[in-house]
């Protein structure tokens, strides 16, 4: 009962610091637990311990602020950092925007692999990636009220479409997995936050070259005996920008302009090939 | 040097994309027809998605077609007519192809189907082209300068209705069959990114029994129409023709061509298709192995779509 109290008055101070500081951090009374709060307060109560600290306890900033996709793209790397009031463990996921995924399974049919089975799922993260200061396994096994998911968590809770029975559910659910991860999409080996200093905390993202767009959401966690004290949420958009932006706008937009605009780019280039050929 | 491919949506090597156009170029100027046969498997080996790889594709193939074209459209070899009725029956074909593509794509079988026709297709051309250049060059080595056999007969063309006369040909055959002939090869082009010209141009020799002069010309312009149909209609339906990927290539083609047919005129004709065939056969085993092989992932995604 010491230990809930004591959570909740965390939770209160950091909900204070949360109002005073501005919109960067989200006030941890939605993101605590429900059994603690206990029903008696919540996040936009007057906070019932002063309001000491005039720092947040969680600041983190991107090395850029949005992935963009040129011509020149190969995939990018993108460091998050920050700082925290220790003492804490900090937790960074990087969840892309939601889609319905399906999952194609080969089997052999007269000796040639061919696609047989499929099966849909929905609120499939295009991109997902946790990172932790610690061990992952052992900050989640101490509960974080199910707000913070490891990524084999996070597969379980995409909703299949149509019914099928759990066991081949569960290898199509595996497919997703290793495909996505083939991919970088969701990649297993992030690395840990890296501390220094007891509060400067930093870990790079992958983001690979085959990269779906729309806006990601990068956030981070401060933990403190199993319970969030603290979450930062940050958007990172990913788009095509500049001429790769133009066609790719130009091709789903106006497939038919674009159609007939690859047929002249062609019919120039052809002709500009065979002039030059016959010179040669 | 990476170069990102807007529609492909992945970045690939510029140099390897070249060197994929200037092989089918080369291809292309050695024997007169598009390289696109091989271009695709290849364009799908080094991981370019096939719809994308058939669609941009086919975009490359106009540009060679209207290269090709300008020249034997100068020298007077190409029969308009009969171009006409290929092409009458090319776009009906081209057009069925995209369809049959887009449903074959929607219930994730297009890549299986890709494979299994280019293997066939290409084993069947690579076995005809080795067995002819090897007994051609028996033969010759027995008996120099012996005479060429008939080059066609004529008792299936000459039953059909709707006769038409083609005076560039010399021919007066039924339209059906050269309708029938642009279709299928409309299909083929479509749902493979090829021109066709290497199924058409002996079949408009042997079938048709079209004098071999026109034969190229005639193919070429026929083709030019066609392959602009499914890039059209590709570009329409499937928003897979990749106008980065397709410039490459052509570019690359722009270097391989004059190469090609330079190399043409050095080395004796046998030769040149006994090397071919081998090549045509080396891909085609390449395909066919990746059907048998166990894969190494049994899954793989289809298209990422919005919840409804």
């Amino acid at each position: 009962m010491r230990r809930l109290l004591l959570a909740l008055a965390a939770g209160l101070v950091c909900a204070a610091g949360a109002h005073a500081q501005g919109p960067r951090i989200e006030p941890p009374g939605g993101i605590l637990p429900a059994p603690s709060l206990g029903g008696s307060t919540d996040s936009s109560a007057p906070p019932s311990v002063p309001n000491e600290s005039a720092t947040p306890e969680l600041i983190v900033d991107l090395s850029r602020a949005r992935v963009s996709i040129t011509s020149a793209f190969q995939g990018e790397s993108i460091l998050m950092f920050g700082m925290f009031d220790p003492p804490g463990e900090v937790v960074v996921v990087v969840v892309g925007p939601e889609a319905r995924e399906t999952v194609m399974r080969k089997q052999r049919v007269f000796g040639l692999w061919l696609n047989t089975g499929r099966q849909s799922f929905d609120d499939v993260p295009a991109y997902y990636a946790i990172a932790a200061s610690q061990p992952l396994q052992r900050l989640l096994a101490r509960g974080t009220g199910g707000e913070i998911l490891s990524l084999e968590d996070r597969m379980s809770t995409v909703k299949p479409v149509g019914s099928r029975a759990a066991a081949e559910l569960a290898r199509f659910r595996g497919g997703l997995l290793e495909v996505k991860r083939r991919e970088g999409l969701y990649p297993a080996a992030i690395g840990q936050v890296t501390v220094q200093a007891g509060r400067l905390f930093r870990v790079d993202l992958p983001f690979p070259s085959r990269l779906p767009e729309g806006v990601y959401e990068v956030k981070a966690y401060l933990l403190r005996d199993g319970k969030i004290v603290a979450a930062v949420s940050r958007p990172l958009p990913v788009g095509k920008v500049g001429f790769s932006a133009q066609l790719a706008g130009w091709a789903s937009h106006d497939g038919a302009l674009y159609g007939l605009g690859a047929i002249v780019m062609a019919l120039f280039a052809g002709w500009l090939g065979g002039a030059i050929m016959r010179r040669l | 040097m990476e170069i990102y491919l807007p529609i492909a949506e992945q970045s690939m090597n510029v140099f390897v994309l070249l060197g994929l156009g200037a092989a089918a170029g080369l291809l292309a100027g050695m024997f007169g027809v598009g390289g696109g046969f091989l271009a695709t498997p290849l364009l799908i080996f080094v991981g370019i998605p096939p719809a994308v790889a058939v669609a941009s594709q086919a975009n490359q193939v106009v540009a060679n077609s209207v290269s090709s074209l300008q020249v034997h459209w100068r020298r007077g070899n190409v029969d308009l007519r009969m171009g006409m009725v290929l092409l009458l029956g090319g776009m009906f074909g081209s057009s069925a192809g995209v369809w049959l593509f887009t449903y074959l794509k929607s219930i994730g079988q297009i890549d299986f189907v890709i494979a299994v026709l280019y293997v066939i297709m290409l084993s069947t051309i690579g076995l005809l082209m080795l067995v002819e250049s090897l007994s051609t060059y028996v033969k010759r080595r027995r008996n120099p300068g012996a005479p060429r056999g008939k080059l066609h007969t004529h008792y299936l063309v000459h039953r059909l209705p709707l006769k038409l006369r083609f005076y560039k040909s010399k021919l007066y055959i039924s339209a059906l069959l050269p309708v029938g002939l642009g279709f299928l090869i409309g299909i083929l082009s479509a749902i493979l990114g090829v021109g066709g010209g290497f199924v058409l141009v002996p079949a408009m020799i042997y079938l048709l029994g079209m004098p071999t002069a026109v034969v190229i010309g005639t193919s070429n312009f026929q083709i030019l129409f066609v392959a602009a149909n499914v890039t059209f209609l590709q570009a329409t339906t499937n928003g897979t023709v990749d106008v980065v990927l397709a410039l490459l290539l052509i570019l690359g083609g722009v270097v391989g061509a004059p190469i090609g047919s330079r190399l043409a005129a050095k080395l004796p004709g046998v030769v040149l298709r006994g090397l071919m065939s081998v090549l045509i056969l080396a891909v085609a085993v390449e395909l066919l192995t990746e059907l048998l092989r166990t894969p190494s992932s049994l899954f793989s995604l289809g298209i990422r779509e919005v919840q409804p």
